[in-house]
């Protein structure tokens, strides 16, 4: 058995297949579809997710004793990572913990994708090469081949050709996307560490609103629910917007 | 900084990632696969980088060939174009017939073009060619569904749910019919014409009945739950048509009756039933996804035999394309590659050989076009871009003919 051959059989196919009954469940919908097997995956991943959070969390009451730390050892780099570090350690916090959720979701990605490729079945070829790929469920064949409509968005095709809706999935994307890194991501206290940090958590959301331009408006909704989903999850978990800050017009934070 | 080194990586390695699955405008490419077309010792067929090509069937040389430019997709994710020709060629008159991804059709000249090869490769007017771009957008009038040319007038089923009429000289749009499949907005079945009445199989489960003329819906339609998977096949001699179902079944329908004639088999088959059937003396013979040609009772519904086919490791292979009767053999390739001839009554069966190596498929690539017979020879364009003719008399491919440009 390929590698293709075995990734269809374990995550492949059941996700397409899952997203084509959950289509037929929801009138029709593929967008729901889409919609409900991300809360689907969002829930599955619970677990991981409350541990990123908690960890978030940890990271976020800790950061009074980091920048202690900060003014303590700011001169001597080598001696204020292994305090960090100490610290980290007596509260018991990963500080890559938030990773996790993020590398295991990673394949569901591809399997997502593939499978809302395959079930729009856009061409000839995506639909004949679907048949390969279904069960012999009667809901499935019912289903096939689905509509790719969706709140005015064809989510076959890229946000670049779906035009104003497109782009603004686009931006709901990215924006969505900022909003969580910045409510999840500890300010450092490096100077330099805080650099980078800043420029990843805009690159990031920049990244993922140039790939729904690129991408099916399938994943981009995938995204953008998935994002949405993650920031009221870490808003009610961690009681509140965590290190998002909303400057104020008056001046206060 | 340990961290945001990690983070970093993690970010360069999930874009190149979603980068490599995605180099823009070239993933996922359509090739389609039109079918071959014989008519006066002359091959026509679509080759899968978007040429129109004619071979001598005598001399085993090309004619001539026509690219068919096509626009780019530009950057994106989505589906490329890469192969223009979709649908199989139909020759009528001087003239051969072709419909094209970008949603056009095309008339090309044969004597012309089979007299000055050079010609420039578009439509010249001073031989009547023409070319004509259906319905609106660039994406969704794609043409995937085979032209139907009935009289003076072509049909054309496009991918924005409607069916259009065209002036067979001119390519002048006559009429076009309202969207037929609101749901799926796309009708990739070719109509059937019966009298003066086209009849169309959607994939939200309908048949549709239309005037030839007007193209408005007549009174008589038929409804399923699952969609219709394949083009309609009338027989003409009891009025009935047959059609393959998303849901494993061969339905057999009456037209201007409401009730279904018959549904094929009881229990549904291994997969869809995508090819259009084949009927001849009362009995249908359909090739299905599961790799197995039916031999069913028209009347009944009734199976009468089955023949598996199957690929080199002695798998099902699915039936792609519609079997072909020629004399009084049944032809059946699969998507493996093999080559079969069938005993139409008895449902017996043998593999046409491979002429270097009988232990591999009768074809070297795929075979997913549909394919014509003609004299005792079976044209089968394979998906490795090679026309294989099979002469069925010797049980051999006795040539071939590679469609990819030599650089």
């Amino acid at each position: 058995m390929s590698f293709v051959e075995v990734w269809h059989l374990i995550i492949g196919n059941p996700i397409l297949n899952v997203l084509i009954v959950l289509s037929h469940v929801l009138f029709g919908q593929f967008g729901l579809a889409i919609i409900a097997l991300t809360i689907i995956v969002r829930l599955v991943s619970w677990p991981l997710t409350r541990r990123q959070l908690k960890s978030t969390k940890a990271m976020q009451d800790m950061q009074p004793k980091l920048q202690e730390l900060q003014k303590k050892y700011g001169k001597n780099k080598q001696k204020l990572q292994q305090e960090m570090m100490k610290l980290y350690k007596e509260a018991g916090v990963n500080p890559l913990g938030c990773l996790w959720p993020m590398l295991i979701q990673f394949p569901i990605w591809i399997a997502l994708y593939q499978a809302i490729m395959s079930a729009l079945a856009t061409t000839p070829e995506h639909l004949l090469n679907l048949a390969h790929r279904l069960y012999s469920w009667e809901m499935v064949s019912q289903a096939i081949p689905l509509s790719s409509q969706f709140l005015g968005l064809d989510l076959g095709q890229t946000a670049l050709q779906a035009g104003g809706r497109g782009l603004l999935l686009a931006i709901i994307v990215g924006g969505t996307m900022w909003v969580q890194q910045k409510m999840t991501t500890a300010p450092s206290v490096d100077p330099r560490q805080g650099a980078t940090q800043r420029m990843m958590t805009l690159m990031m959301p920049l990244m993922f609103g140039f790939f729904t331009l690129m991408f099916p408006s399938g994943l981009a909704l995938y995204w953008a629910v998935s994002n949405i989903i993650g920031i009221v999850t870490q808003y009610f978990v961690t009681g509140g917007w965590g290190y998002l800050k909303f400057r104020s017009p008056f001046g206060k934070y | 900084m340990k961290n945001a080194k990690i983070i970093f990586l993690i970010v360069i390695s999930l874009s190149t990632l979603l980068l490599v699955s995605c180099i823009p405008g070239s993933a996922q490419p359509i090739g389609g696969w039109p079918g071959t077309t014989v008519h006066d010792n002359t091959i026509y067929v679509g080759s899968r980088d978007g040429r129109v090509v004619a071979i001598n069937a005598l001399s085993e040389e090309m004619q001539w060939s026509y690219h068919i430019t096509e626009p780019s997709d530009g950057m994106g994710c989505g589906p490329a174009v890469v192969s223009a020709a979709i649908t199989t060629p139909i020759v009528d008159g001087d003239f051969v017939y072709i419909g094209t991804y970008s949603g056009k059709v095309l008339a090309l000249n044969t004597t012309a073009r089979s007299q000055n090869p050079d010609l420039p490769e578009e439509p010249q007017d001073r031989y009547h060619e023409w070319e004509t771009p259906i319905g609106t957008g660039a994406r969704n009038n794609a043409i995937v569904a085979d032209l139907v040319i009935s009289g003076d007038v072509i049909y054309v089923s496009s991918s924005d749910g409607r069916v259009y009429s065209l002036r067979k000289d001119f390519g002048d749009q006559v009429k076009k019919s309202g969207i037929l499949d609101e749901k799926h907005s796309k009708l990739w079945t070719s109509p059937v014409i019966e009298d003066d009445t086209l009849y169309v199989s959607t994939f939200d489960g309908h048949i549709y009945a239309l005037s030839a003329e007007t193209l408005e819906l007549l009174e008589w339609s038929f409804k399923l739950e699952a969609g219709f998977a394949s083009s309609p096949l009338i027989c003409k001699d009891t009025d009935t048509m047959f059609l393959g179902s998303f849901d494993r079944h061969l339905y057999a329908v009456k037209i201007g009756s409401a009730v279904l004639e018959w549904r094929f088999p009881e229990e549904p088959a291994g997969n869809w039933f995508w090819a259009s059937p084949v009927v001849n003396e009362g009995i249908v013979y359909a090739g299905c996804l599961d790799g197995t040609v039916y031999a069913i009772d028209a009347q009944t519904g009734e199976k009468l035999w089955e023949f598996e086919s199957k690929d080199q490791r002695g798998k099902p292979s699915s039936i792609v394309s519609p079997p072909v009767l020629i004399g009084n053999l049944l032809i059946a390739a699969n998507e493996a590659g093999n080559v079969y001839v069938i005993d139409p009554e008895t449902g017996e069966g043998e593999r046409i050989k491979n002429r270097e190596n009988g232990n591999k498929s009768t074809i070297n690539a795929q075979i997913r076009a549909p394919f014509c017979a003609h004299e005792g020879l079976v044209y089968i364009r394979a998906e490795d871009n090679c026309i294989y003719v099979v002469d069925i008399e010797k049980g051999e491919v006795s040539w071939d003919f590679s469609l990819a440009i030599e650089e």
